[in-house]
């Protein structure tokens, strides 16, 4: 056990823990943005994977980081507005849709590089692991000063760069829900679509905005996962990523707490990987993210609960004074 | 619009829909297809056509393909059960995607019942299978009462239960239950007296599983439509609050049509795993909790419509492996067409225009003939 604790306190484990939280917070911010409109998207999970198995097919072809990351964030907006399309032109329930884009984004990504790379034909396991290589990986950045920091410049310094524009993000998605016209329209076409109509907002466009945000990001994620997490895309790599970036959503709902609530999971996940790189059999590690969502969002909705039983009861008091007065 | 009409319409609309997937398959394949011109393309386009459509029931002699047609209808067994469940499920508006690691789970339970408690014939196979639908329906009381006491998105809880029930699955057998003197991960192999019968033996493993996956059919059917439960279940599923003022336990029947469809999903489990398999050697989720998904949206959570969509689905999973096999398409292309199918089945504007015009027509029609009517009254 102090074995444990010992390689834990180490700035890589702390490292890990950012590395891993980058995709999901992509994912995260997506939901948060979809859901301030008033939509559940939980195709982030197939649109992450149809991005990121793109995306490393483009830096493939055009021997460009740069073009597979466009191509990716363009595969994720694409995506998105056609699940726009299904959702809002011809009413699909959105949760439908999203399970349809799953499904795609699981198997048919697998057909798609059989047919596209043709590399890969008769193994029951095909992947673009072969076609990236280190120079087609999202270059890691090393800030200058805060590198020669002692312990902070290990944990924060030397990451790809889309773990910082996944950070940034937060900020970005802040600006852009509250500091902004279009936040403004896309949290009161949430709210109330009918009242944003009556005031002359398109909640159609709006949504479909927000929507083709969300695309965004989950392409950012994906391209994450076949061009800096992993070295190219493999079946079901995503592996559940979007659906925990729902429940970092469901606990917060706001760009900041649904972060924290993301660095929780990279801790579960990387907390996982220690373990079974300790000798930990890692079929029992692996499912410890997956329980410690279940377990957040059972806390959250209690927490959740008492604090309206508090709000409540504070309102029965103000009003039994008022009656006294 | 009477019923005959509505009926022509929900017809038209499926085959519409199936239509177009099977054009964007056509084109998948066309891309996919070797072939250095155009001409040699289409010509194995066409072969793999050839082998998604007609090859699953009519074979290359023209002759009618039983072993093929019997692979179809023993593929139906446990998608037939998670098409239930999801039914179920989505009839109350429970998104729960749970089936997909409950036969899993189900079809691990039934393997160890039938591998380490001995039984007599018979009896030990029911009993199994019962094992299995018991746990598999205690494991979806988590995401049910969590979201009808505190609200928690069954939908997010089941997804993450999948690969936590996958990931155990895999622990258990690696460390615990796995037949050591075989390379590959599996179990010991099953006592006899816990395989489900075959209905046909010809290897299609056709089993006795697929008669009771039929009578389930009926018993769903019946439960959603003929019980006071099943009446509530849908009556949540269209209105919540209207339930929830008139009366209705809400909260509890939240609860039993998860767990219900955890009973059907782990049935489910029990008799493929036992008519199918002769170890348990599933490393990996199956993928008939996302197919049962596809079959309950094809069926418009209507139980009685289930086996046609699972027959269709089997069919297409069927001309799919085929093609794969003889024409070198990959076999994953189900998966695209699936997905398109289930939008377009789950759109409900899809034709909206078209039905307008049915509706509007038919309501004429139905004015014509009450004024010719009232028009012998005055004469």
């Amino acid at each position: 056990m102090s074995n444990l604790l010992s390689s834990m306190m180490t700035p890589a484990f702390f490292f890990s823990i950012i590395r891993i939280t980058s995709p999901i917070l992509f994912a995260t911010l997506g939901a948060v943005i979809v859901e301030k409109a008033g939509i559940s998207n939980i195709g982030l999970e197939g649109i992450m994977m149809i991005s990121a198995l793109f995306g490393s097919l483009g830096a493939y072809y055009t021997s460009s980081w740069i073009v597979g990351l466009l191509v990716a964030l363009a595969v994720g907006v694409l995506v998105a507005v056609i699940m726009s399309l299904f959702a809002f032109q011809l009413k699909t329930d959105i949760i439908l849709v999203g399970i349809a884009i799953n499904m795609i984004g699981s198997g048919g990504t697998l057909f798609l590089v059989k047919v596209i790379t043709n590399l890969t034909e008769g193994k029951p396991l095909s992947s673009t692991t072969s076609l990236i290589t280190k120079t087609l990986q999202i270059p890691t950045v090393n800030i200058p000063i805060i590198r020669s920091i002692p312990v902070l410049g290990k944990i924060i310094s030397g990451h790809s760069l889309l773990t910082y524009v996944a950070f940034l993000m937060v900020f970005v998605v802040w600006v852009i829900l509250y500091k902004t016209s279009l936040g403004l329209n896309l949290r009161s076409v949430g709210e109330n679509p009918n009242a944003a109509s009556s005031v002359g907002v398109s909640v159609t466009k709006v949504r479909y905005i927000a929507m083709g945000l969300s695309g965004l990001m989950a392409g950012f994620g994906g391209a994450f996962m076949s061009m800096s997490y992993a070295m190219g895309w493999s079946q079901d790599m995503v592996a559940g990523r979007g659906f925990i970036a729902l429940a970092a959503q469901a606990m917060s709902a706001e760009p900041l707490g649904s972060m924290f609530a993301t660095i929780l999971f990279g801790f579960a996940q990387a907390f996982g990987i220690k373990l079974s790189s300790i000798g930990f059999d890692s079929n029992l590690a692996s499912p410890i993210p997956y329980i410690i969502t279940i377990v957040g969002l059972v806390i959250f909705a209690i927490t959740k609960r008492s604090k309206e039983a508090k709000r409540l009861a504070a309102v029965g008091a103000a009003a039994e004074k008022e009656k006294e007065a | 619009m009477n019923k005959k009409a509505q009926l022509r319409f929900s017809i038209l609309r499926g085959c519409l829909a199936i239509l177009i997937s099977l054009l964007i398959a056509t084109l998948l394949i066309f891309i996919s297809a070797k072939g250095n011109n155009v001409g040699e393309k289409l010509g194995s386009t066409m072969d793999a056509l050839t082998n998604l459509i007609i090859r699953p029931i009519i074979s290359g002699r023209g002759a009618f393909a039983t072993k093929s047609f019997t692979d179809i209808l023993a593929g139906m067994i446990p998608t037939i059960f998670t098409g239930l469940a999801t039914c179920v499920m989505f009839s109350a508006n429970q998104f729960n995607l749970g089936a997909e690691g409950g036969i899993m789970l189900g079809a691990f339970v039934s393997s160890l019942v039938a591998i380490y408690v001995p039984m007599g014939a018979g009896i030990h196979m029911i009993i199994a299978i019962l094992a299995s639908a018991v746990t598999v329906g205690a494991m979806m009381l988590i995401p049910g009462v969590l979201k009808a006491k505190l609200g928690v998105s069954e939908m997010v809880c089941s997804l993450m239960l999948n690969y936590v029930i996958m990931y155990m699955v895999k622990f258990l057998m690696n460390t615990k239950f796995a037949d050591k003197s075989k390379g590959q991960v599996q179990s010991l192999p099953f006592l006899a007296s816990a395989k489900v019968p075959e209905l046909i033996s010809n290897g299609s493993k056709l089993t006795w599983g697929f008669i009771v996956a039929l009578l389930f059919v009926v018993v769903t059917a019946l439960f959603m439509y003929r019980t006071r439960w099943g009446y509530a279940i849908r009556m949540i599923g269209i209105n919540q609050d209207f339930a929830k003022y008139s009366g209705m336990k809400v909260a509890a029947i939240i609860v039993a049509a998860q767990v219900i469809g955890g009973i059907l999903t782990g049935l489910g489990g029990g008799i493929e795993m036992l008519g199918r398999e002769t170890t348990f050697n599933w490393t990996a989720l199956p993928g008939y909790g996302w197919t049962g998904i596809t079959i309950a949206c094809i069926s418009g959570n209507n139980p009685i419509l289930v086996p046609f969509a699972a027959f269709f689905m089997s069919y297409l999973d069927k001309g799919c492996s085929l093609m794969s096999t003889y024409c070198g398409v990959p076999a994953q292309l189900i998966d695209i067409i699936q997905g398109v199918i289930f939008v377009f089945f789950a759109a409900e504007q899809f034709l909206s225009g078209y039905r307008q015009k049915l509706v509007v027509r038919s309501a004429q029609q139905e004015l014509k003939e009450k004024e010719a009517k009232e028009g012998k009254k005055d004469e």
